[in-house]
C-alpha cells in the first residue's frame, strides 16, 4: 500500500462527499427553489428576455 | 490578482446596476477576458489544425498503408495516438476550458480575475502538450488509450491543471450574483472531476501501474469518462447558457435542468466498463455498468426534452444566427450519440459492433458531432463579445458551417453502417479475417473523404478567426455594429 494508492482511495471518497457537500449546500442556500429566476439568469436589463443577440446571417431575407 | 478597475468597484460587491451600468459591466467583463481566453481558443485552434493533418494521415494510411511509410514517426501506431491526443487535450480541453473561463466569468458577474495566472497556466498546458505530441512520435507512447502521452509531459499538464482550479475557485468565490445557474453547476463539476480522473488513472496505469485486466477496467473508466465528465458538463452547460441567449427566451423547465445535472452525476461514472463486455473480468462489474448505461436515459431525455421545447417556436432563428446552428446541431447530436451509446452497452448489441469501426462512428459523433459543434458555436458567440468585433467574412461561416456537417454525417453513417457489416462478418465463422478486412475499404474510404470536408471547415473557421484577430491586433479597425451596444447605428470603437 503505497502512498500513491491512499492518495487515491482518498481522493476517490473525496470526490462523492464534495458532491454530497454540494447537493446540502444547494438545498440549504435555496438554489432548488424559486425556478423561474434560476432560469432568467443569463438575462438581464443589457441583455433581457425576449431580445435575441446573435442574429447576423441571412439579414435581407429575413427582412423580406 | 489584478484589482478591479474603477467602473467595476463602483458596481461591486452585490450592486444590481440597471441599464447602461449593466452594459458597461458586460463590457468590461468581455474585455478582462480577452488576452487568456484568446490564448486558450487560438492555441487551440492550431492544435485542431495539427490533429486534423494527423487524422488524414492516419485515414489514409488505413486504406493506402504504404502511405509515407518510410518515416518511422508517421507510422500508423504514432500518428493515431498522436492526433487523439493533440485533439483531445490540445484542441477540446483548451477551447473548452477558454469558454468555461468566459461563462463563468458572465455568469459570476465578476470580470476576470487574476488573468495573469490563467495565461501561464495556457502556456504550460501548451508546453506539456507539445513535449507529449513530440513524445508520441518518437515513439515514447504508453501505449494507454486516452493516455499516451509520456509520462514526464503529464506534470506540466497537471500544474496548468491546478492554476485553472485555483482560478476557478478565486472567481466563484468573488461572485457577485448568489444564485448559480445549471450551466455553471456543470462547469465547476467539470473543474473537479477532470483532475480527479486525470490523477487517477496516472497513478493507476502510468507511474504505478495495476496488474492484469484490472488495467483494463481503469483504462475504459478513465477514457469512458474523459467524455462523460468532462467534455459533456463543458458542452451541457454551454448549451443551457446560449440556447436560452441566442433567442431570448429561458430554458424550458429549470427543474428538469437541475435532475439532468444531478443524474449525469449519478449514473455516468459506472458506464466505462460497458466497453470490457465479453472480456475477463466479473460478470456483477460488467452488468453493473450496463445497467448505469441503460439509466443514462434519465439525463439524456431530460435534456433532450428541454432543449428541444426551448427551442420550440423559433427554429426560424437557426437561418440567422451561426452560434445556434452550431449549438443545436450538437445538442441534437448529444442524444443522438448517447442513444447509440446505450445501444452499444447491452451485451447483444455489443457482440456484434465492439471491435468495428462503429465505435469510431460513435466516439466521433461524441467528441465531434457534440462536442465540438458546441465549441464552434460557443467561439461565434464569444469571439465577437471579447475582441470587439465582427466577424469579419459570413460566407467562411457558411462553409465552417455545411463542410463540418456534411463532413460529420459522411463520417457517421458510413462507418457505423460498415462497421455493424464488419460486425456481421467477423462473428461469422466462415468468413476469412481477410474479407473482413477487404469489405471495410469502401467505408475508410469515405472516411478520408469526411476528413477532407471537417478539415475545409476548419481552414475556413481559422481563416475567419486570423481575419478577426488581425482586425483586432492591426492598423485597421472596423465599426462596431449592435453587437455589444445594442444601437442600430454603427459605433466607432479605436484605441
Amino acid at each position: 500500500m503505497t502512498p500513491m494508492f491512499l492518495l487515491m482511495a482518498a481522493g476517490s471518497l473525496a470526490v462523492p462527499a464534495v458532491a454530497l457537500w454540494a447537493l446540502r449546500w444547494a438545498v440549504g442556500h435555496g438554489e432548488f427553489q424559486m425556478p423561474e429566476r434560476a432560469a432568467l439568469l443569463p438575462f438581464d436589463e443589457a441583455e433581457p428576455v425576449g431580445e435575441a443577440t446573435d442574429i447576423i446571417l441571412n439579414q435581407r431575407t429575413s427582412k423580406r | 490578482m489584478s484589482a478591479p478597475s474603477k467602473t467595476l468597484s463602483a458596481l461591486m460587491p452585490g450592486d444590481v446596476p440597471a441599464g447602461d451600468g449593466r452594459r458597461a459591466l458586460l463590457a468590461e467583463i468581455d474585455a478582462s477576458c480577452r488576452v487568456p481566453v484568446l490564448f486558450f481558443v487560438v492555441s487551440g485552434l492550431a492544435w485542431l489544425l495539427l490533429g486534423t493533418l494527423l487524422a488524414l494521415v492516419a485515414s489514409i494510411k488505413l486504406h493506402h498503408p504504404g502511405f509515407l511509410a518510410s518515416w518511422e514517426f508517421l507510422t500508423f501506431g504514432r500518428v493515431r495516438p498522436a492526433h487523439l491526443n493533440t485533439v483531445i487535450y490540445g484542441w477540446a480541453s483548451q477551447t473548452g476550458i477558454g469558454v468555461t473561463l468566459w461563462l463563468m466569468c458572465r455568469l459570476c458577474r465578476v470580470p476576470f480575475v487574476a488573468p495573469g495566472l490563467a495565461t501561464v497556466a495556457a502556456v504550460f498546458w501548451n508546453l506539456g502538450l507539445t513535449v507529449g505530441t513530440a513524445g508520441i512520435l518518437a515513439g515514447d507512447s504508453t501505449s494507454i488509450e486516452w493516455l499516451e502521452m509520456p509520462r514526464y509531459a503529464t506534470p506540466i499538464l497537471f500544474v496548468s491543471y491546478a492554476m485553472i482550479a485555483v482560478w476557478s475557485v478565486i472567481t466563484f468565490r468573488l461572485r457577485t450574483e448568489r444564485h448559480l445557474y445549471v450551466s455553471q453547476w456543470y462547469l465547476l463539476a467539470a473543474l473537479l472531476w477532470f483532475p480527479w480522473l486525470y490523477a487517477t488513472a496516472q497513478i493507476m496505469l502510468v507511474m504505478e501501474p495495476v496488474r492484469g485486466t484490472v488495467q483494463a477496467a481503469v483504462n475504459w473508466w478513465f477514457a469512458h469518462n474523459v467524455l462523460g465528465l468532462w467534455f459533456t458538463p463543458i458542452g451541457l452547460g454551454a448549451i443551457y447558457y446560449f440556447i436560452p441567449k441566442v433567442i431570448g427566451r429561458p430554458i424550458h423547465s429549470y427543474y428538469l435542468s437541475v435532475l439532468g445535472f444531478w443524474s449525469l452525476a449519478l449514473f455516468y461514472n459506472w458506464n466505462g466498463l460497458h466497453h470490457l463486455i465479453g472480456g475477463p473480468l466479473p460478470a456483477w462489474m460488467i452488468t453493473v455498468s450496463i445497467v448505469a448505461s441503460v439509466m443514462m436515459l434519465v439525463p439524456v431525455t431530460v435534456v433532450a426534452i428541454n432543449h428541444h421545447f426551448t427551442m420550440w417556436g423559433h427554429f426560424s432563428k437557426l437561418w440567422h444566427s451561426p452560434t445556434l446552428r452550431f449549438v443545436v446541431l450538437g445538442a441534437v447530436c448529444y442524444t443522438l450519440t448517447s442513444l447509440q451509446g446505450i445501444a452499444n452497452s447491452l451485451r447483444s448489441y455489443s457482440e456484434v459492433v465492439h471491435f468495428t469501426h462503429h465505435t469510431i462512428a460513435h466516439a466521433h459523433l461524441g467528441v465531434y458531432g457534440f462536442f465540438t459543434m458546441v465549441m464552434f458555436g460557443s467561439l461565434y458567440y464569444v469571439l465577437p463579445r471579447i475582441t470587439c468585433r465582427e466577424w469579419p467574412c459570413l460566407g467562411l461561416v457558411s462553409v465552417h458551417f455545411w463542410a463540418c456537417t456534411l463532413g460529420l454525417f459522411l463520417y457517421v453513417v458510413p462507418l457505423s453502417v460498415g462497421g455493424f457489416l464488419q460486425g456481421l462478418a467477423m462473428n461469422d465463422a466462415s468468413v476469412p479475417f481477410l474479407k473482413v478486412v477487404e469489405g471495410t475499404l469502401p467505408w475508410l474510404k469515405l472516411r478520408t473523404c469526411a476528413g477532407l470536408l471537417l478539415g475545409l471547415g476548419h481552414l475556413a473557421f481559422v481563416a475567419n478567426v486570423a481575419w478577426m484577430l488581425a482586425r483586432v491586433f492591426g492598423p485597421y479597425r472596423k465599426p462596431v455594429v449592435a453587437l455589444l451596444t445594442g444601437q442600430e447605428t454603427p459605433v466607432v470603437v479605436g484605441k
